[in-house]
C-alpha cells in the first residue's frame, strides 16, 4: 500500500526524559489512522516533532518520500503537513479571519482568501458563525475553527490532537462525521483521542504509545486485545511486555 | 446609506483640514497641527511591527539616520532634499535589517530592550563621529527658501506635507494590516507557534512589517527635520521624543489597529506640549509624572487603548451592511 508519511527511529528527550523513543511507523496515504496512549506517553511531543514545532534529537520523517526531518514548521505546512492543538488556540480575530490566515498561502488577494475561507467554514459547519470573535463560541465550535484553519492549509496530512476531548455527547456525535468527511474529501488522517469509543469507530488501524514508545500497531480489535495495551492502560504485570 | 454619509463626513473634514492654513494663520497654532500630523504619521509607522505584537523603543533610531542622512547630503553635498528622502528611507531600513536580528530572534520585553539599546548606539554614534556629524553640535540646514530645498518662508508647505505623510502612512497602514502581511503578523502576535504550524514565515512576516516601519520613519523624520531646520543627536536620536512618545501614542489610543495611533497621536500630541509648557516650568519632569500616569490608567483600565471603546459602536453601524454584502 502508498505510504504518505514514514517515521523511522524518531527520538526526543527532555533532558534525562525519553519522551518519544525511537518510534517507527507509517501513515497509509488515505486512512485515518489513530494515536492513543495514557497521559504522558509521548503522543502530542509526536506531533509536535512532525509538524516541526519541536526539533528532534534522532531520526527521520518523510512525506511521500521527501525528507523534512530539518525543515521548519511553515515549510512543512507548504508540503502539506496540517495540524491542529490540544489546547484550542484560535487568533484574536472574526471566525472568518481566522481561517483567511493560512488561506493566504494559496490565494494573494484578501477577496480570494475570503471567499475560499468562507467555503471552508461552510464545510464545518461554521459558515453561520463567520463575523463572530472565537472567544464568545462554546469549546465544541472552537474546535471545528482549528479544523477549519488547518484544513485551509491544503494538508495531505492532517494531525489532529483531541479534536473531541471535552465535548459532551451530543457534540461528539456532530463532530465525529466531520472526521470522515475530512478523509472522504482526500485528506489522510492521523489523530489523538482519548475517546475509545469514538476512536474505535473511525479509526482503521490504531497506534498504541507509552512512555515515549511505540507498544502497538493494528486494528481496533487487535489492539484492544493486546497484552501490553492492556499492561499500559491498567497497569497489571504482563510478562513479556 | 450609512456608508455613504460616512463618505461624505469624510470628505468634508478632509476639506476642513486643506483650509486649516487659511484660516488659523497664529503660527502656534498651524504649528501644532503640523506637529499632530508628523506624530499621527510617526506613530502610524511604529505601530506597523505592533500588528505583530513587537513592541519597540527604538525608533529614535530610524528617524535619526533617516535625518542625518538627508541632512549630511544637503548641508555637506548640496543634494536636494528631495533625493534625501529617498536616501534617508533606504538608510533607515538598513538599521531596520540590523534591527531585524533581534527583532526575529527575542520575544517580548526582550525585543524591546534590544531595540532601545540600538538606537543609543547610534546617538552616541553621532556625537563621536564629529567629521560627518558636527558631534553634538549638530547640523544646521541653511535658510534659503525654495521649493528644491525643501525650505519655506511660511508654515503652510509643511502642515500640508505633514497632512500627506500622515494620510499616506494611515492608508498604508490600512493597507498593510487588511493584506497577508496584516494577517500574518496579527496571527503571530496571538499565537506564533500556532501560526507557524499553518505555514506562516512568521520570521520574514516580522521582517517585512519592520521594513515597512523603518523605512517610513525615516522618510518622515527628513521632513521632520527640514521643518525645524535643525539637528544634533541628542534631539534626532531622542528616546523621549521618536521612541518613547510613538510607543505612548500607540498604547493609549490602542496598539496594533489602524486607527488607534491616530486617536493616540490627536490626544497626547497637544496634550504633551500644553503639560511640558505649565507644569514643566513648575517643576522639570512633573509632564512625565502625568504622562506615566495616564499610562498606568489606561494600560489598566483600558488595555486595548481609547480605540477599544469607540470600535463596538463603529461595529454595530458596520455589521449591518457586511452582513448584507455576505448574503
Amino acid at each position: 500500500m502508498d505510504d504518505l508519511l514514514v517515521v523511522k527511529d524518531l527520538t526526543k528527550n527532555f533532558g534525562g526524559l525519553a519522551a518519544v523513543s525511537e518510534v517507527s511507523f507509517e501513515v497509509r496515504r488515505g486512512e485515518i489512522l489513530g494515536l492513543i496512549g495514557p497521559n504522558g506517553a509521548g503522543k502530542t511531543t509526536l506531533f509536535n516533532l512532525i509538524s516541526g514545532l519541536l526539533a528532534s534529537d534522532r531520526g527521520s520523517i518523510k512525506l511521500e518520500g521527501e525528507d523534512l526531518t530539518k525543515k521548519p514548521p511553515y515549510k512543512r505546512s507548504a508540503m502539506g503537513v496540517g495540524r491542529t492543538f490540544q489546547v484550542v488556540r484560535p487568533f484574536d480575530m472574526t471566525v472568518l479571519e481566522n481561517v483567511m490566515v493560512p488561506t493566504f498561502a494559496h490565494y494573494k488577494t484578501s477577496k480570494e482568501a475570503k471567499e475560499k475561507a468562507f467555503e471552508i467554514l461552510k464545510m464545518v459547519r461554521m459558515d453561520k458563525l463567520a463575523d463572530k470573535m472565537p472567544a464568545n463560541l462554546t469549546l465544541a465550535q472552537r474546535k471545528r475553527i482549528e479544523v477549519a484553519r488547518a484544513l485551509a492549509t491544503k494538508p495531505k496530512l492532517l494531525l489532529l490532537d483531541e479534536v473531541l476531548a471535552g465535548l459532551n455527547p451530543t457534540e461528539v456525535a456532530e463532530n465525529l462525521p466531520l472526521i470522515r468527511q475530512v478523509r472522504d474529501s482526500g485528506v489522510t488522517i492521523l489523530f489523538i483521542e482519548h475517546l475509545m469509543d469514538a476512536m474505535m469507530a473511525i479509526s482503521e488501524r490504531v497506534l498504541v504509545m507509552d512512555q515515549g514508545v511505540l507498544i502497538a500497531c493494528g486494528t481496533p480489535d487487535e489492539v484492544t486485545s493486546d497484552r501490553c495495551v492492556i499492561t499500559a492502560y491498567l497497569g497489571e504485570e504482563a510478562p513479556g511486555c | 446609506m450609512r456608508n455613504n454619509k460616512l463618505k461624505t463626513a469624510a470628505a468634508i473634514f478632509l476639506l476642513g483640514l486643506l483650509a486649516v492654513p487659511l484660516y488659523f494663520t497664529s503660527t502656534f497654532v498651524l504649528h501644532m497641527f503640523t506637529l499632530v500630523f508628523f506624530y499621527i504619521a510617526l506613530t502610524a509607522a511604529w505601530n506597523i511591527p505592533a500588528f505583530g505584537g513587537k513592541f519597540s523603543l527604538g525608533h529614535a533610531a530610524f528617524f535619526g539616520l533617516g535625518g542625518y542622512t538627508a541632512a549630511i547630503l544637503y548641508v555637506k553635498l548640496g543634494i536636494s532634499p528631495f533625493i534625501g528622502v529617498v536616501a534617508g528611507t533606504f538608510v533607515a531600513m538598513l538599521g531596520g535589517v540590523i534591527l531585524s536580528f533581534p527583532l526575529v530572534r527575542l520575544k517580548g520585553p526582550f525585543f524591546t530592550l534590544a531595540s532601545i539599546a540600538f538606537a543609543e548606539v547610534l546617538r552616541m554614534v553621532a556625537v563621536d563621529w564629529r567629521s560627518l556629524t558636527n558631534g553634538s553640535v549638530g547640523i544646521n540646514i541653511p535658510f534659503k527658501p525654495s521649493w528644491l530645498n525643501l525650505t519655506f518662508t511660511s508654515g503652510a508647505p509643511f502642515y500640508y506635507m505633514a497632512l500627506g505623510l500622515a494620510l499616506l502612512v494611515i492608508g498604508l497602514a490600512w493597507w498593510i494590516r487588511s493584506s497577508s502581511l496584516g494577517y500574518h503578523l496579527r496571527a503571530a502576535a496571538a499565537d506564533e507557534d500556532a501560526a507557524r504550524a499553518l505555514g506562516i514565515n512568521t520570521a520574514k512576516a516580522h521582517f517585512m512589517g519592520l521594513m515597512w516601519s523603518s523605512g517610513l520613519t525615516g522618510m518622515i523624520a527628513v521632513f521632520y527635520v527640514f521643518y525645524n531646520y535643525v539637528l544634533e543627536p541628542g534631539t534626532a536620536f531622542s528616546m523621549d521624543l521618536f521612541s518613547l512618545q510613538p510607543a505612548m501614542n500607540g498604547i493609549i489610543g490602542g496598539m496594533g489597529t489602524v486607527w488607534g495611533p491616530v486617536i493616540g497621536a490627536i490626544i497626547m500630541t497637544p496634550l504633551g506640549e500644553f503639560l511640558r509648557f505649565y507644569l514643566g516650568t513648575i517643576q522639570q519632569g512633573l509632564n512625565f509624572v502625568v504622562y506615566g500616569l495616564m499610562l498606568i490608567a489606561v494600560v489598566n483600565f483600558v488595555p486595548g487603548g481609547i480605540v477599544s471603546l469607540i470600535e463596538p459602536w463603529f461595529k454595530k453601524k458596520k455589521s449591518g451592511d457586511s452582513s448584507a454584502a455576505d448574503n
